[in-house]
C-alpha cells in the first residue's frame, strides 16, 4: 500500500516552515526560515507576517523539491490553527486554503502545542510521557490521560522562554540564532548564583515577577561591578529550570508516569535536559529530549499530527479552516491515541488468550 | 423614548465610513478560490467594521462600512494583504489557471 504522505505549515510565531512527513514519521523535507530583529528587540506580529508571506512560496517549492513528490501525491494540507499570534498564523491558514482548492485536497487544522508533543514522541519514540511544553509562548506540564492531553501545570502569565528571550533583550545579546541559544552559551560561564524570586504556586509556575526583578536589579549590579553578565544568565536559567523541573516532578508523582519528553524551543537547552535528566533518573525514569531540529517550530510536526489525525477520520472544511490566537491543548480529541491505547489493551487480551 | 430617538439617529450615523474594492481575474475559478479564501475569516470586530463580499463575471467585489475611518482602514489593509498572498499563491501553483 501507498505511503500516506502531509504536506504541513508552521506560521504561530516567528519561524515559517513547510514540512513533508509520512504516516510512519519519516520526514521527507521540512525547510524554515526564522524571522531575525535586531539585539534589543522582539518580534511584533505585522512585521512577523510580512516575513512569512515573503517566504512561505518559495519554502512550499523546496519542500516538494526536497521530498521529490508532486501535488498529487500529497493526502492532506495541514497547518497551524493555534495558539499564536493572528497574523502570522494567517498567512499558513490562506496558502493552505488555496492549494487545496487548487490541489482538490483535504485541509487538516492541528494545534501547534499537540504537534509538539507528537513529534517528540515519534522521534525519541517516548511511549506515554509526562511533557514539558516549553516555548516562546508556551509553558505547560501536560500528560495524557482519557483520550486528551491533559494539562497538569503552567504558567500564569508569561512563557518561560520570553522570560529568557526577554531577558536577552537587556543585555541587548543577539536573537541569531535565538535569544535562548546565546544566554546558554554565556550562563556557562557564570560563576557567581544571585538568588532570584523562585515562583511556584501549587503546579503553576510565573515569570512576570522574575523577569521585573532582573531587569530591575541587573542594570543596578552590573553599573557597580557586582556581577557579570553571565553570572545573570547562569543565575536566571538555573532558577527557572529548577521551577519547571519541580512541577515535571510533581505531574510524574501525580498521575504515576515514570518517563518525561520535553518539547518546544526552550526544550533545546543542555542545561534543562541535564537537570531533567538527573531528577527523572532519581526516579527510575527516562528522559526524552531532541534538537533544534525537532524541538523548534518546524513544518513537518504540524504535517505528521495533520496526518495522524487524517488517518483516523478527522480533516476540516474549508469554510472551518480559520486560525485563533487562543487554543487550548486540551480542546483537541487526539483521535489517534484513544485508538492506540485500545490496540495496547487488544494486544495484552490476543496474548493472554 | 428619548433614548429610543437617539439610538435611532446612532444607528443612521453610525456606518458612515464606506469603501469598495473590486478586483478582475481572468478566470472564474480563481476568483472564486480567492473568494472563498477570504471568506473564511470574519470580521473581528462585527460591531465597527462590515464586510460584504461577492463574486460575478470573473470579478471579486467586496464592500466595506464602517464607524470609524481607522477601522475602515485596517480592515481594507488587512484583506488586501490577504488577496496578494492568495492571489500570488495561485500564480505560483495555479499550473496555468489564468489569473
Amino acid at each position: 500500500m501507498k505511503k500516506m504522505i502531509a504536506l504541513g505549515f508552521e506560521g504561530s510565531a516567528n519561524k515559517i516552515g513547510v514540512g513533508v512527513v509520512t504516516l510512519d514519521g519519516t520526514i521527507l523535507s521540512n525547510p524554515r526560515h526564522t524571522y531575525i530583529t535586531p539585539p534589543g528587540q522582539g518580534f511584533l506580529p505585522r512585521e512577523t507576517a510580512q516575513h512569512h508571506f515573503q517566504h512561505i512560496l518559495p519554502l512550499v517549492k523546496s519542500a516538494l523539491e526536497t521530498a521529490q513528490i508532486t501535488p498529487k501525491e500529497i493526502d492532506c494540507l495541514c497547518y497551524t490553527k493555534g495558539p499564536g499570534m493572528g497574523a502570522p498564523l494567517q498567512v499558513a491558514a490562506i496558502v493552505v486554503r488555496v492549494l487545496s482548492q487548487l490541489w482538490k485536497k483535504p485541509i487538516v487544522a492541528v494545534n501547534h502545542c499537540i504537534a509538539h508533543i507528537e513529534m517528540g514522541r515519534v522521534v525519541t519514540g517516548a511511549d506515554d510521557p509526562v511533557v514539558l511544553y516549553v516555548s516562546g509562548g508556551n509553558t505547560q506540564v501536560i500528560a495524557y490521560s482519557e483520550g486528551r492531553y491533559r494539562i497538569f501545570g503552567e504558567t500564569i502569565d508569561i512563557a518561560v522562554g520570553n522570560c529568557l528571550d526577554r531577558f536577552a533583550r537587556v543585555l541587548t545579546l543577539s536573537n541569531d540564532p535565538a535569544p535562548g541559544y546565546n544566554i546558554e552559551q554565556l550562563a556557562k560561564k557564570g560563576e557567581q548564583f544571585i538568588d532570584l524570586p523562585y515562583v511556584v504556586k501549587g503546579m503553576d509556575v510565573s515569570f512576570s515577577g522574575i523577569l521585573s526583578y532582573i531587569e530591575a536589579t541587573a542594570v543596578e549590579k552590573l553599573k557597580n561591578n557586582e556581577c557579570t553578565p553571565a553570572d545573570l544568565c547562569y543565575s536566571l536559567q538555573e532558577n527557572v529550570f529548577a521551577m519547571l523541573v519541580e512541577i515535571t516532578e510533581r505531574a510524574m508523582a501525580h498521575c504515576d508516569k515514570k518517563d518525561v519528553l520535553i518539547v518546544g524551543g526552550v526544550g533545546c537547552n543542555e542545561r534543562l535536559q541535564e537537570m531533567m535528566r538527573t531528577m527523572c533518573s532519581e526516579r527510575g525514569g527516562r528522559l526524552f529530549a531532541t534538537d533544534d531540529r525537532y524541538c523548534i517550530d518546524n513544518g513537518a510536526m504540524i504535517a505528521y499530527t495533520g496526518l495522524l489525525a487524517f488517518a483516523n477520520g478527522t480533516s476540516t472544511p474549508l469554510e472551518e479552516s480559520t486560525f485563533t490566537q487562543r487554543f487550548r491543548t486540551d480542546d483537541v480529541e487526539a483521535v489517534w491515541r484513544i485508538k492506540e491505547e485500545s490496540e495496547k489493551v487488544n494486544g495484552l487480551k490476543n496474548e493472554s488468550t | 423614548m428619548a433614548a429610543a430617538a437617539s439610538d435611532m439617529a446612532d444607528a443612521q450615523t453610525q456606518w458612515e465610513f464606506s469603501c469598495d474594492l473590486e478586483v478582475d481575474f481572468e478566470s472564474e475559478e480563481s476568483a472564486s478560490i480567492v473568494y472563498a479564501t477570504l471568506a473564511v475569516d470574519k470580521e473581528l470586530q462585527p460591531d465597527k467594521v462590515k464586510r460584504q463580499m461577492s463574486v460575478s463575471n470573473c470579478k471579486l467585489s467586496v464592500h466595506f462600512e464602517a464607524v470609524e475611518a481607522r477601522f475602515l482602514r485596517a480592515s481594507y489593509s488587512a484583506l488586501l494583504d490577504a488577496l496578494t498572498l492568495a492571489t500570488k499563491t495561485i500564480e505560483e501553483f495555479g499550473n496555468g489557471l489564468e489569473l
